[in-house]
């Protein structure tokens, strides 16, 4: 499914080279990541074309925040894809406000897409974030991941999985508290 | 309300991250994070643990000219830059040469002449190989000038009708309409350029002739493109 993840290592290199205006160390980094970060921001709005302008969005940012990234942020890779879902969410979130004003124009079929979406199965096994959402019901799983990947509301994730509002947040807070419990035991 | 209580911190945390904290909430928390190094910390730990679920999504490559739009941004943010921060002369001269090719390249022989009171405001296009039309305001956002790229192909019914969109959930607000070719200047209202200050996108809807009868877009928005920070 998924490339080798880069190296912590390179992509700090990288961004160090980012933070002292080196071009071509941000043209290595986009290399190195920009297909998957248009998988991310594509999962979430849903269209190629608002997903690419939000990739060149996210690289931007990437290298005007450079200089600030700092290993409190978590790995390299981590960071740039919060930088790209965040970008997304605001995206899909903003856009629904403007697609609303013209209610022929709905760009996305996110509760059907959504419902028949499977759990994928990661193909990094050894991961401990792996290990703790297998002890989560399915429930909360699957209502995790519906709204980490496609940057669904609780409102959304509710009508996709066809569960009341209430259930579907107390089981995406029980399913983070329980993979807070295991993550740091 | 305690932010500094460990779950309680924890968890909004996550949800931002997972990105179920929305609305208010979310922009509470993001100024959170950015004084306090508890949140921040939280913040990124829990973007440390989920990140697994965007490595399982199948790489997706982007055409070629994503990475050309990032340089053509690139350049034209150095460029900006470089004026205004005399005390960075070590690197002006060369900012200001890789401005130049950038926008040379990029842009065209035409924008090279300068307009120095300007700033770029954003590109409106079908995509960024396909620009349409090129916003800047100037420093005061009083003003805001428009430079078509070719001519517009559309009919008489339609014209073209420039949005300020708030990233607060407010409503659109006209800047009024484009030009189907050249350049054109305009003075904004108090209300326009507070709102073209505040925009985190610009966007393109097509109205019947003389621009929207309500004052909000009718018609189908054709281009949304987001604001440069500068």
């Amino acid at each position: 499914m998924s490339v080798p993840e880069p190296s912590s290592d390179e992509l700090e290199q990288l961004l160090a080279r980012c933070a002292a205006q080196d071009s071509a160390a941000l043209e290595k980094l986009y290399q190195r990541v920009a297909a998957q970060l248009l998988a991310v921001v594509t999962r979430i709005v849903r269209r190629r074309d608002l997903a690419e302008d939000a990739l060149q969005d996210v690289f931007v940012r990437i290298w005007q925040q450079a200089r600030q990234y700092d290993q409190i942020r978590g790995r390299p890779l981590a960071w740039m894809i919060s930088i790209a879902r965040y970008r997304a969410i605001d995206m899909l979130r903003g856009q629904r406000r403007v697609v609303s004003l013209d209610d022929g124009d709905m760009p996305m079929q996110l509760i059907a897409d959504g419902a028949s979406d499977p759990v994928e199965e990661s193909s990094i096994t050894h991961n401990a974030l792996q290990r703790c959402l297998e002890i989560l019901t399915a429930g909360q799983q699957r209502c995790l991941v519906l709204a980490y990947q496609q940057g669904l509301s609780h409102e959304a994730v509710a009508a996709s999985v066809g569960h009341p509002l209430g259930t579907v947040k107390s089981w995406i807070r029980r399913g983070l508290q329980s993979l807070r419990r295991c993550l740091e035991s | 309300m305690n932010y500094q209580g460990d779950e309680l911190l924890e968890m909004l945390a996550a949800e931002y991250v997972v990105g179920t904290l929305v609305g208010a909430a979310r922009r509470r928390f993001e100024r959170l994070c950015s004084v306090s190094v508890p949140a921040s910390a939280a913040r990124g730990r829990w973007e440390d643990r989920l990140a697994v679920l965007a490595l399982q999504l199948a790489p997706i490559q982007p055409r070629e000219q994503v990475w050309r739009g990032i340089q053509e941004i690139i350049a034209v943010q150095t460029r900006a830059p470089a004026r205004a921060r005399s005390g960075r002369r070590r690197w002006l001269p060369l900012a200001a040469a890789a401005a130049l090719v950038g926008l040379a390249v990029w842009l065209g022989p035409r924008l090279l002449t300068t307009r120095p009171a300007t700033q770029a405001v954003t590109v409106l296009g079908a995509d960024t190989q396909h620009p349409q039309w090129r916003i800047e305001r100037s420093a005061d956002a009083r003003r805001l000038m428009v430079l078509t790229f070719g001519a517009v192909s559309a009919n008489a019914q339609q014209s073209f009708e420039l949005w300020a969109l708030p990233g607060d959930g407010k409503p659109p607000v006209s800047l009024g309409l484009l030009p189907r070719q050249g350049e054109l200047a305009r003075v904004l209202s108090e209300a326009q350029s507070m709102a073209l200050l505040a925009a985190e996108k610009l966007a393109v809807s097509i109205e019947p002739p003389g621009g929207s009868p309500t004052g909000a877009p009718t018609g189908p928005v054709i281009m949304v493109g987001a604001v440069k920070t500068s």
